[in-house]
């Protein structure tokens, strides 16, 4: 790992959606109780004299066809979650907003999120998609689904050919609730997690509020990108990335 | 025979040549095996005999129609039939032989002519071929109120408030981006494409306009899909690049290698879109309507498809209802109104306009499949204006060399006015937009 792991709710403040003063925040990325869908040419707007940062990352979501790349996307933006599987024939991506709070000086940041998704047989066929997926990528996060023991087996693999990547990486278990279909042991994801030292984290159920069934993954995922001490600050559609502002933390 | 549920169409692909199953899809409950088989072996019959078997009606009302595309895939449709009122057997042909003709179509766009006509691994194609399943759906079901460009193959439009700076703004987006191929889309409908884009096959842009609208529904912000143009570039893929300006407005162009998703996103996105939020604001405004406020329609028309037939383009809208007089009959649904006006388009065309012919088959083939009844081409001159009266609505036809208006009008209207009312929208809307 390029960077020691933060324990959970070291950097920034767990489930602060929960607390009063984070409403003000949450309120921008709400609209009629439901997640608020930003075109590019939207950000979600705090008034004047509070003034926020965004920090902008790329992950891309990695995984076997048919894991449910495209439903975790659409779960983290709030979006309509497809409720049959097809395969994405493309990139796509999805942007996701979420404000965050930093333990140690009380600053909040909005993150901006943008999940890269590929659909597997798409990469296979064509060549330029990976490297674009690839370039310039701050995390990865790699899917197995818990309904699919050749997934979870597979996850070796896709890790070691980020070996050396100065990436974040993940591990997201989908299809956590079906646990009647369940075909990975607890033990197993326990031994996995230890031998790789990657965090595991488990989606599925119900969508609740928008918020509470997605806060512990993304607040996971922005502790990780935090303390990667890489983070891009710029303004959107400035010409050129990596030439923007370098914060290390 | 009754095959399927009313109102249900399900589609079966096999290889022409020796009658794989490929796939289904549409029709919760799946025909059986045996059923398909008959179905390609009749088919097969004729063939022997030298004949081509292309449709047939059975007594429950159901159809089926068959077509083999460039010798190597064979697409069957069969309809329930019996949709209530969904016209008799002619309407319910036309409707399939064009879902048949999109779906092949919507299997070239993502796959490629070369792997669906060199089959050399059937087990790999069979996989291959659930990339389409999304699209295939979509047109299965058909549920999107206001396009109608599936049927008519020309472009569903959207005429904005201000046309020249989306047009600007497209134009130069697309240079900025290596392509001569651009296009902004509001609420599934072409609101400014290049010049380049609109020389684009009419099936090509409908068809696209499909895949963007899908990409456009999963509200994702945006997509590096390579896709192949059915006519223009069967062999060779290019790269549809779409971007979500605004939820609802999506901008898209067609290029080779470069640039890349990410820089084309970060570089030029907010460069030639940001200054015009509020110009696309007003254009999402115009909403389902396709017209802008400035065109005033006559308070009785009902709804209405304006064809432009050198553009291939179309508008169309349904207005929701106006207060009634009472005592008047009840006016249909708005979704009651999007049915009608596509039957009373295939009525027309079927019977007594041109349908400009856009499909990719060779002139025997289309002598074949002529869509055209045999008395229509006894008649010594060319009909420019027809009409319907129904239990629901009037519906009144009306052609010019330049333009094709269907229009429906409540009952309310005598039917000697429908002339009137009918020219005059159509000069209302080509005098106020140029359209």
């Amino acid at each position: 790992m390029a960077h020691v792991s933060p324990s959970s709710g070291s950097i920034i403040v767990a489930d602060w959606h929960r607390c009063k003063d984070s409403k003000e925040y949450f309120s921008k990325i709400l609209h009629k109780k439901r997640r608020k869908n930003f075109g590019l040419l939207e950000s979600p707007v705090m008034p004047p004299h509070v003034a926020v940062d965004t920090v902008h990352y790329k992950i891309f979501l990695s995984g076997k066809s048919g894991v449910g790349k495209t439903a975790l996307a659409a779960r983290l933006a709030g979006l309509n979650i497809p409720n049959m599987h097809y395969e994405t024939t493309g990139i796509e991506t999805t942007v996701v907003y979420w404000p965050v709070k930093l333990r140690e000086n009380g600053r909040v940041l909005f993150f901006r999120l943008q999940l890269w998704d590929c659909g597997e047989n798409a990469l296979r066929r064509f060549d330029h998609l990976l490297p674009a997926c690839k370039e310039q990528v701050d995390a990865v996060l790699f899917l197995f689904s818990f309904t699919d023991r050749t997934s979870f087996d597979d996850l070796s693999n896709q890790i070691a050919k980020w070996t050396g990547a100065p990436v974040v990486k993940l591990v997201v278990g989908t299809k956590f609730d079906l646990f009647m279909h369940c075909d990975v042991a607890e033990r197993d994801v326990r031994n996995f997690q230890e031998t790789w030292s990657v965090p595991v984290l488990r989606v599925g159920g119900e969508v609740s509020d928008g918020l509470g069934d997605v806060a512990s993954l993304l607040n996971c995922l922005a502790e990780h990108l935090w303390a990667s001490g890489l983070c891009i600050s710029q303004t959107p559609f400035t010409a050129g990335d990596r030439d923007c502002t370098l914060i290390l933390t | 025979m009754m095959m399927l549920q009313h109102g249900s169409t399900q589609l079966l692909c096999l290889t022409a040549s020796s009658g794989v199953p490929l796939f289904t899809r549409g029709a919760s409950k799946q025909l059986p095996f045996s059923v398909i088989g008959s179905l390609n072996g009749v088919h097969m019959f004729g063939g022997g005999h030298g004949v081509v078997l292309s449709s047939c009606e059975t007594e429950g009302g159901g159809k089926v129609v068959w077509r083999v595309f460039q010798d190597s895939m064979m697409l069957i449709v069969v309809s329930g039939g019996g949709q209530d009122g969904a016209g008799d057997s002619k309407e319910d042909e036309v409707r399939l032989q064009r879902l048949l003709e999109n779906v092949w179509s919507c299997m070239v766009l993502v796959l490629g002519q070369d792997e669906l006509t060199n089959v050399r691994n059937v087990e790999r194609l069979k996989r291959d071929l659930r990339s389409c399943f999304s699209l295939i759906d979509q047109l299965l079901e058909d549920r999107q109120e206001g396009i109608l460009g599936n049927l008519t193959h020309c472009a569903d439009s959207l005429l904005p408030p201000n046309p020249t700076l989306l047009q600007e703004a497209v134009d130069g987006f697309a240079q900025a981006s290596d392509s001569e191929f651009g296009c902004l889309i509001v609420h599934g409908r072409i609101a400014a494409a290049t010049e380049k884009w609109w020389r684009l096959a009419p099936p090509e842009v409908v068809l696209l306009s499909a895949l963007i609208r899908s990409l456009s529904a999963s509200g994702s912000a945006s997509c590096d899909y390579p896709v192949f143009l059915p006519q223009g570039s069967p062999t060779v893929a290019h790269r549809l690049l779409r971007f979500q300006l605004l939820p609802g407005a999506d901008v898209c162009v067609l290029c080779g290698p470069t640039p890349s998703l990410h820089s084309a996103e970060s570089g030029m996105v907010g460069r030639f879109w940001t200054p015009l939020v509020e110009t696309l604001r007003d254009c999402l405004a115009v909403g389902e309507h396709s017209l802008p406020r400035s065109v005033s329609l006559r308070p009785d028309v009902l709804a209405l498809l304006l064809i432009n037939r050198e553009t291939r383009r179309s508008v169309s809208c349904v207005r929701t209802s106006t207060n009634r007089p009472l005592g008047d009959p009840p006016l249909p649904s708005k979704a009651r109104c999007w049915e009608i006006l596509k039957l009373f388009y295939i009525f027309s065309t079927t019977r007594y306009f041109n349908q400009e012919e856009t499909l990719c088959v060779s002139p025997e083939e289309r002598a074949q499949r002529a869509n055209t009844d045999d008395f229509v081409l006894g008649f010594s001159h060319q009909p420019l204006q027809c009409y319907l009266v129904t239990e629901e609505c009037k519906s009144y036809g009306l052609q010019t060399p330049q333009h094709q208006l269907f229009l429906l009008a409540p009952l309310s209207v005598p039917t000697f006015a429908l002339r009137t009312v009918a020219t005059q929208t159509l000069s209302d809307i080509v005098g106020a937009t140029g359209f």
